[in-house]
């Protein structure tokens, strides 16, 4: 309300517009899907920033997923790779507006119940972690 | 020492078109299309696109010809192109058909415009179809990694409307569309919402030898409810955009005639480079609204004010005379001045914003940002003179004041930085479903690394603030004394060359943390030399050091020495040459009175500009000079070089209050003669001619003009020009 007293109504809904357009763009609500493989979801656009990334990590509930076990492919018929084929020589690229589709093979959650996701990717070019949380009610595949 | 030896130039020379008005922008290759595939974190994406209002209004936007056999893209057909001022034009030829097209950015409504003049030279009369096509975006690209998923189109009487939230666009043009298309599959037209890739039109026309035919395709818009206001204006441009883009072109012949000419006969690549900084800059200003007026941070990503960038740029603008702009992007940057603690932005009382956009859109969270406003002020009054025009601004360099305080540690009196980003991601981690970070413990200038917790660059724009909030006369009674704020400018003063003195590198430590010295050997330390608080011999050997080659390279200096175990070449801040610390060194060299490294630094910023077409990138790699997640045009890349021209080559110091000029010039040994015509300074202008051993002056101004030499003092002005010995050229002082 501050901000809408001291720099208008425009301020508040300019920032709504940028909130929930960030919000609705990254992560497609209700994408998080059970599969007898594993869990999967997508996202509609790296998490704030693009770049080439040399680290992709996955932490379901809290607890880190096996980057073994962990697969990403971007774009429309993308092929699959591991999160452990992602380094720093071999970094995977996103960007704007290109989906990532994520599948990870996590015993844990059953349709029906939610959990928390949390990706978080290294960028070399600009080091700090860059990192997406959300909780979803897991689908049936 | 490094070598002096000048650099080859950049590999990655920037082949990026940049067509800009006042309100809008076109990112281009050259190709004959709009895209611009660029390099950015890493990875290669489309820049290319229209921008209006500081908003992306569209990816990628292409033109295809259909003859009825086949199909070409206009860059497959390209057989010239060429810049004319902020228009592109190019030449394509298919088969019997050739294609004039023009491109250029326009004003109000804000937005592009793209003619397509068709001529055949024989033959029966040539069906042709025009296949125009835009990838939407309509988000600042602040957000950069993000194109919005979910677009609102629909046709209207006029042609095509395109929203996103408050954001939108219209797409018109002068022969109406035969066939519609959204993601390449036939549309009806109506209204559609959900997510679209591309939008196409189709545009049927007849060629025939002597019957040209043209089509003109006009994208507008950046704030939905602005595009609403200028919408009567949009068929205008479509009909003839001549008179608007003419207008638009005669305003910036007007401001480059109104900025001082520099002449230095016995350094014209330097002369040569100031010219093209100088129209770098110009190429940054931007009033996206009327209520926002500034210049963007730079070119693709960073275009929005962003107000630490701005803060480099306005000096430089104070020494080109345009003392308007300068106040107006103060005012817009104090208008956004958070008056109380708004943690869902990082915003503390005080605090002005790191970034705004139209919208508006603003975020806080920097640690320096806010420190850099008292002394713009104060430079200010100092060029311009008349300080009745900057007192209604005294509240608000008062609340800068009480930021700071509310920052410094009250035992050391060293201001705190780090945490801001932490900050806003607590106070937002429970309002969102989907809740984003990047973890960045600090936000200095060189903001992705951590120079938590007294970064010394820090320090110094502290005791800048301080000692200008005095010279404005801000302080205010009991907290914020006049008094106090001197007591804690000395200490400042006293404290940031002892504690930060790192004698085993004769320099000076990056930051304090934990009361600890961080051995960790930056430019950022320079920034203590030139602002006179290291002394004359410590200035010297911190500037020696500083030109050695594990920081300094013949294409700038490195954000970090090379023999430090953080340090990657590819690194933001941890590495990578950037060209504003290049003009640091250059800047602290002369304070040193060290006027050949000094020159030889601009020497390496000036083989940039001519390499790169007139700009310097962001920065450039650590090992080799190559341009790397990196903006091709960026004002901290242009503006302080032009600062250090004036304010250490020509040493000047104004005072138009007083009617005064001092002027110690740190001239090369060889230099015979030099120049620079139409100095703004307060009410006149100044004209200076050197040449060796004097000085003339001449003042355009009403009364007298007192000018003060190392040789001597005299008054210039009422019909007189006055001649003064200049004496050594080549002394170092502290800054003006």
């Amino acid at each position: 309300m501050e901000i809408g007293l001291e720099y208008g109504p425009h301020s508040l809904e300019a920032l709504l517009w940028i909130a929930e357009t960030v919000e609705e763009s990254v992560y497609e609500p209700g994408s998080l899907v059970r599969d007898p493989e594993g869990i999967r979801f997508t996202l509609g656009n790296p998490p704030l920033r693009m770049g080439a990334f040399s680290a992709f990590r996955l932490r379901w509930d809290g607890r880190p997923v096996d980057p073994a076990l962990l697969r990403i492919r971007t774009g429309l018929g993308g092929s699959w790779r591991t999160a452990a084929s992602v380094t720093a020589d071999a970094p995977i690229e996103l960007l704007p507006g290109v989906r990532i589709e994520v599948a990870a093979e996590v015993p844990q959650g059953i349709v029906g119940s939610s959990a928390v996701v949390r990706l978080e990717l290294q960028c070399p070019a600009i080091p700090p972690l860059v990192w997406v949380e959300f909780r979803d009610t897991l689908r049936g595949g | 020492m490094a070598s002096p030896a000048r650099p080859d130039g950049p590999a990655g020379a920037s082949d990026a078109l940049l067509l800009r008005s006042l309100s809008a922008a076109v990112l281009s290759d050259g190709s004959g299309d709009v895209t611009l595939r660029r390099e950015a974190r890493g990875a290669v994406g489309d820049w290319g696109g229209v921008y209006a209002q500081l908003v992306r209004l569209t990816g990628p936007w292409r033109v295809h010809l259909y003859d009825g056999t086949q199909g070409f893209g206009l860059p497959e057909g390209r057989i010239s192109g060429e810049k004319l001022g902020d228009r592109w034009v190019s030449v394509h030829r298919f088969g019997r058909i050739t294609v004039r097209q023009e491109i250029a950015p326009t004003l109000r409504p804000a937005g592009a415009v793209r003619r397509l003049r068709f001529a055949v030279r024989e033959g029966p009369p040539l069906p042709l179809v025009v296949y125009s096509s835009f990838v939407p975006y309509l988000l600042p690209p602040m957000v950069e990694g993000i194109r919005p998923r979910s677009f609102r189109v629909e046709t209207t009487a006029e042609g095509l409307a395109v929203r996103q939230r408050g954001f939108g666009l219209d797409f018109r043009s002068s022969v109406a569309p035969s066939h519609l298309f959204l993601d390449r599959a036939s549309w009806l037209g109506g209204h559609r919402t959900g997510p679209v890739e591309v939008i196409g039109t189709d545009h049927d026309m007849v060629v025939a030898p002597g019957r040209d035919v043209e089509l003109r395709c006009v994208i507008v818009g950046g704030l939905e409810r602005d595009l609403d206001r200028s919408r009567p204006m949009i068929s205008g441009l479509v009909d003839d955009p001549e008179p608007t883009l003419a207008g638009a072109e005669r305003t910036e012949v007007e401001w480059l005639a109104s900025t001082p000419t520099l002449r230095f006969p016995d350094a014209p690549e330097l002369e040569r480079a100031y010219r093209e900084a100088r129209a770098s800059l110009r190429r940054l200003y931007a009033a996206p609204d009327d209520s926002l007026v500034g210049l963007a941070a730079g070119y693709p990503w960073y275009s929005a004010i962003w107000c630490r960038d701005l803060a480099w740029m306005l000096p430089a603008l104070l020494w080109l005379g345009d003392f308007e702009w300068v106040q107006r992007s103060i005012a817009s940057v104090l208008h956004f001045q958070s008056r109380s603690a708004i943690p869902l932005l990082g915003g503390e009382p005080g605090e002005l914003p790191m970034q705004i956009s139209p919208g508006p859109v603003f975020l806080y969270g920097t640690s320096d940002t806010t420190l850099y406003y008292p002394e713009l002020v104060a430079r200010l009054v100092r060029h311009a003179g008349d300080p009745r025009s900057t007192e209604e601004w005294l509240p608000a360099i008062r609340r800068i004041v009480g930021w700071g305080l509310a920052r410094t540690d009250p035992t050391t009196g060293l201001l705190r930085n780090g945490g801001e980003a932490e900050a806003i991601s607590a106070a937002t981690g429970s309002l969102a479903r989907v809740r984003y970070g990047i973890d960045s413990p600090d936000t200095t200038i060189w903001d992705s690394t951590d120079r938590r917790d007294h970064a010394i660059d820090v320090q110094v724009l502290w005791h800048s603030a301080l000692r200008s909030a005095l010279e404005l006369d801000a302080a205010d009674a009991p907290s914020t004394s006049s008094r106090s704020l001197r007591d804690l400018a000395d200490r400042l003063a006293a404290t940031i060359p002892l504690a930060y003195r790192w004698p085993g590198e004769r320099f000076l430590y990056d930051t304090i943390r934990s009361g600890r010295p961080v051995e960790r050997l930056r430019p950022n330390a320079l920034r203590a030399v030139s602002a006179g608080l290291v002394d004359p011999d410590r200035s010297r050997a911190i500037v020696h050091r500083a030109a050695e080659d594990d920081l300094s390279t013949p294409w700038g200096v490195r954000t970090l020495s090379t023999r430090d175990p953080l340090y990657r070449p590819n690194a933001y801040h941890d590495g990578q040459v950037w060209t504003i610390a290049t003009a640091w060194a250059a800047d602290a060299a002369f304070a040193a009175g060290e006027t050949e490294l000094g020159v030889d630094y601009l020497r390496r910023i000036a083989a940039l500009y001519a390499a790169e077409g007139g700009a310097a990138n962001e920065c450039y790699r650590g090992d080799c000079p190559e341009p790397f997640n990196s903006c091709f045009l960026l004002g901290l890349s242009v503006g302080p070089f032009v600062s250090v021209v004036f304010e250490r080559i020509w040493g000047l110091r104004p005072d138009a209050r007083g009617a005064r000029l001092e002027i110690r010039p740190s001239f090369p040994a060889g230099w015979r003669s030099a120049s620079l015509d139409g100095l703004r300074l307060g009410p006149g202008r100044v004209a200076l001619r050197y040449e060796a051993p004097e000085l003339i002056v001449q003042w355009s101004g009403p009364g007298p003009l007192e000018v003060t030499t190392p040789g001597g003092t005299g008054t210039a002005g009422e019909g007189r020009e006055v001649t003064l010995p200049l004496g050594r050229t080549d002394a170092g002082r502290e800054r003006p």
